[in-house]
């Protein structure tokens, strides 16, 4: 196991390196000058030069290439025009918002969809079947910037059961002493009951309307794959030694559905932190996802690069992740 | 049972964790602490963008330059005067800020400045000549700002003594203490400056100004308290926070449920209802903003005079302020913004009209018309709208008008290549004055004249409308050059924004200045 798991960290070497490289020319094949982005409109050609100094594009390009690269290699992810601040610390505030966002809307969609999954393959053609059906469809095709608007619009606007879509806790409260960065994990790890009530009710809104993809996705894989799982030889030799349901279905079942449904969530990470960009803009959520889309209206290119780098890396820690639990679950795909 | 053990352990270990560190709500409403004095009213105003940096002589957008005018001081400031009931800036009328007086030398290239006794930076260390002069060369090495300093042909600044301070101009420059009165041109703390750092300026302030920084998170909040000590009297609001909102939309239902006092950049299409709202008040002021259809003149066939006239008569001007802009936009009639000193619509005998149109593109050579490319840059909504309907008027007079989309920064690059044959384009000056913005966009040398306009006469009367101390005089100038720049039409007029700002009714003493800026001095609250 573990030296399967430091291979697979070995082999992310050759992965990350490629990306660096595309990302790097990437964002300077994006059309538009950045320093023209931030010199303004009224400024003239010699402010827009000078400024093109500073950022040091002035030099040839493998020559920037190398600078970015030294850069990385001691921490540096350089720095964000468009805000004044290294990247790293723009990310340091904003990172934690979007993995608690991400996080909070992965475990929404898990207790939603996975018990959903399960009675539906086990009541197939029931009507609770047929309604599941109907709302993956729909949380599958709903756009979420439409879904996010309603939302805000109707819990907030009109029945006011929400809080004002503005960041992550009321303006009147002090965020939690910060030890995780995650509101949420923080005010319980510092007992304050203040705080997790209200950025349990900021998150409560982004998070489902972020989840809503994923939740119908994983619903119908979960279905799918326990349908498969349930026809099984050894459902039915289960099933006649005189196990109860719930063992049949809760333990020799489930146990096996899940691998795909655990394939699907690791893939569908990559499209959360995407739906984050749009979520985030929305509700106001000051996490990296607008930042992101900043940058690139700004042609920015630090804070794009040190993005895609960052994503990289994150998602190929969940692939392994993934990978080694599915280990825990089915020992006949124990890696050596 | 076991999953039950487990969790109660990851339970355990959180709570065991979180004892070493403290509660930062322990004592909710921690605002509320007595009730002895009533602390001034505060207000949360939605505001779009989150900035840049705090530094004046860097600050370029809406949101950094409302930092550092909440903050720092400058040597002079403009007038307010009432227009229809409403509290505008006068930028014609230079009154003292920091310094209390000046005088003008005779050939009107020195200025000497003398500093109000007593004044202290928020730090406690004094205003005096020096940091003048350490925040003027600040600007003047400065990449954002540097240019005004070049515009405001600054030649040598130096202190004459403590509270006497010496600035001597390349030539005599009416625009001179316009430009000074800018935010660029903020006074700077320089002794706390320089025990800290340069960069110190990017993320805090180091002013004299009405209100201090408490925090700045451009991508949730910015914070001020107000600096009771201030020189001016104390503000009469305790503290105001900006909320950073994107999303439009947002801002408009976060002032309807009265959860921010004021919320600015309303779109159009929301006036209406906002103005339904009994606790609301919204004002909408004829901005210096202007949006012009520009054509290039280097380009066949808007080499031609006539075939520019053609076009100017086939914009559907009702339809664009009215569908468009729900009303609160105004139509312009010169290249110069209306509520610019000097402003005149002579020459301007455009209106929709396509058998005028048609006729003069027959005179012109065009009887069959013509196809050109247009560039449309994304990030306004109200751009696409109004290119769509000219595309569609055009088509009726055989002009075919292809439509090219590009990203932002991808427009403004192509725009500063010059290459552009048609475009629209909104521009602000910041400086409210003919010479300004016409030396920008419209003079043959100009560095925003990416449509390469050049009429001599024009240069002509701008150089010497430059040259002329004599306002009355000076204007004539520039009324002549509008006049000939209109009937010879490079741009056709599209119209004048309005700023909308819209605030609850217990909110008073809103002041709408040129450069849409925010000031939050003026501004108070019923509790």
């Amino acid at each position: 196991m573990f030296a399967y798991t430091l291979r697979r960290l070995l082999q992310m070497i050759p992965a990350l390196i490629g990306i660096v490289v595309i990302t790097f020319i990437l964002s300077r094949v994006l059309p538009g000058d950045p320093a023209i982005v931030m010199a303004g409109e009224q400024a003239t050609d010699d402010v827009i030069a000078k400024i093109r100094m500073d950022m040091g594009l002035d030099k040839p390009l493998f020559v920037q290439f190398f600078s970015y690269v030294g850069q990385l290699l001691q921490g540096n992810l350089g720095f964000a025009y468009h805000t004044g601040h290294p990247v790293l610390s723009d990310f340091a505030t904003r990172f934690p918002a979007t993995i608690e966002l991400t996080l909070a809307s992965v475990i929404i969609a898990i207790c939603v969809a996975i018990p959903v999954g399960i009675i539906a393959a086990t009541r197939k053609e029931s009507f609770i079947d047929h309604i599941s059906r109907v709302f993956s469809l729909i949380g599958a095709c709903v756009p979420i910037f439409w879904l996010g608007l309603l939302f805000i619009y109707i819990f907030y606007s009109i029945l006011g059961w929400a809080p004002a879509p503005m960041g992550r806790i009321s303006g009147d409260l002090n965020p939690p002493t910060h030890i995780t960065g995650l509101y949420v994990v923080d005010s319980l790890m510092t007992g304050d009951m203040v705080a997790l009530k209200s950025s349990l009710a900021h998150l409560l809104l982004p998070a489902i309307c972020l989840s809503t993809g994923t939740m119908a996705i994983v619903a119908r894989m979960t279905r799918s794959s326990m349908l498969e799982v349930i026809g099984q030889d050894y459902v039915r030799t289960a099933r006649a030694k005189g196990l109860s349901e719930t063992a049949v279905v809760g333990k020799h079942s489930l146990i096996n559905a899940l691998i795909p449904t655990l394939t699907v969530l690791g893939l569908q990470f990559g499209g959360l932190l995407g739906g984050a960009v749009i979520t985030e803009t929305i509700f106001s959520w000051p996490g990296v996802g607008g930042y992101v889309t900043d940058s690139i209206l700004a042609a920015d290119y630090a804070p794009i690069q040190a993005f895609t780098l960052v994503s990289a890396i994150l998602f190929s820690f969940i692939n392994l992740a993934v990978d080694l639990v599915y280990g825990l679950i089915d020992p006949r795909i124990r890696y050596e | 049972m076991k999953k039950l053990k487990w969790f109660s352990a990851m339970i355990a270990l959180t709570v065991v964790l979180g004892g070493c560190a403290s509660n930062a709500n322990q004592q909710p409403a921690a605002s509320g602490s007595g009730e002895e004095t009533k602390p001034a009213p505060t207000l949360t105003v939605a505001y779009s963008e989150g900035g840049t940096t705090m530094d004046p002589a860097e600050a370029n957008d809406l949101t950094s330059d409302t930092l550092v005018l909440a903050t720092y001081d400058q040597l002079v400031t403009y007038g307010v005067k009432t227009v229809d009931g409403a509290d505008v800036a006068n930028t014609e009328d230079i009154q003292p800020m920091l310094a209390e007086s000046w005088e003008v030398s005779d050939d009107n290239t020195m200025y000497t400045f003398k500093i109000k006794s007593g004044l202290k930076f928020q730090s406690g260390n004094p205003v005096n000549a020096d940091a003048v002069v350490y925040s003027f060369e600040r600007v003047s090495k400065s990449s954002s700002g540097s240019f005004l300093y070049g515009m405001a042909d600054i030649k040598s600044v130096t202190a004459k003594d403590d509270s006497t301070v010496e600035i001597v101009l390349n030539k005599a420059n009416h625009m001179f203490t316009q430009i000074i009165a800018m935010y660029t041109f903020s006074i700077v703390d320089q002794k706390l400056v320089e025990e800290k750092g340069d960069d110190y300026l990017k993320t805090n302030a180091a002013g004299s100004g009405p209100f201090t920084l408490e925090k700045w998170d451009p991508a949730s909040e910015a914070v001020f308290q107000a600096n009771n000590d201030y020189w001016q009297g104390a503000p009469k609001l305790s503290k105001v926070t900006l909320k950073f909102t994107k999303e439009a939309s947002n801002r408009v239902l976060l002032l309807n449920k009265s959860d921010v006092d004021m919320a600015i950049e309303i779109p159009p299409k929301d006036v209406a209802a906002l103005q339904e709202n009994s606790n609301l008040t919204v004002k909408s002021n004829a901005s210096n903003r202007i949006l012009f259809f520009a054509m290039n003149n280097n380009v066949k066939p808007f080499d031609n005079e006539k075939v520019r006239q053609a076009i100017n008569y086939a914009i559907p001007y009702d339809q664009l302020i009215n569908d468009v802009m729900y009303g609160q936009a105004k139509e312009m009639k010169s290249a110069v913004a209306s509520n610019t000193p000097g402003f005149t619509d002579a020459g301007y005998v455009y209106e929709y009209n396509l058998d005028k149109a048609k006729e003069l593109l027959k005179e012109a050579g065009y009887a069959e018309g013509f196809s050109f490319d247009f560039t449309l840059g994304s990030g306004f909504d109200d751009w696409e709208y109004d290119a769509v309907l000219i595309q569609a008027e055009l088509a009726k007079i055989g002009v075919k008008m292809n439509i090219n989309k590009v990203a932002r920064a991808q427009f403004l690059e192509q725009q500063k290549d010059g290459n552009l044959v048609s475009y629209i384009s909104k521009w602000t000056s910041f400086v409210n004055d003919p010479g300004y913005h016409l030396g920008f966009l419209l003079y043959g040398e100009g560095s925003s004249n990416y449509i390469h306009y050049n009429n001599a006469e024009v240069n002509k009367l701008w150089e010497e409308a430059g040259a002329e101390p004599d306002q009355a005089k000076r204007n004539e100038l520039y009324m002549k050059a509008q006049e000939i720049i209109t009937t010879e039409a490079p741009w056709a007029y599209l119209y004048e924004y309005n700023r909308v700002v819209g605030m609850n009714n217990k909110v008073s003493g809103y002041v709408y200045y040129p450069d849409e800026v925010l000031r939050f001095y003026p501004l108070s609250k019923e509790q």
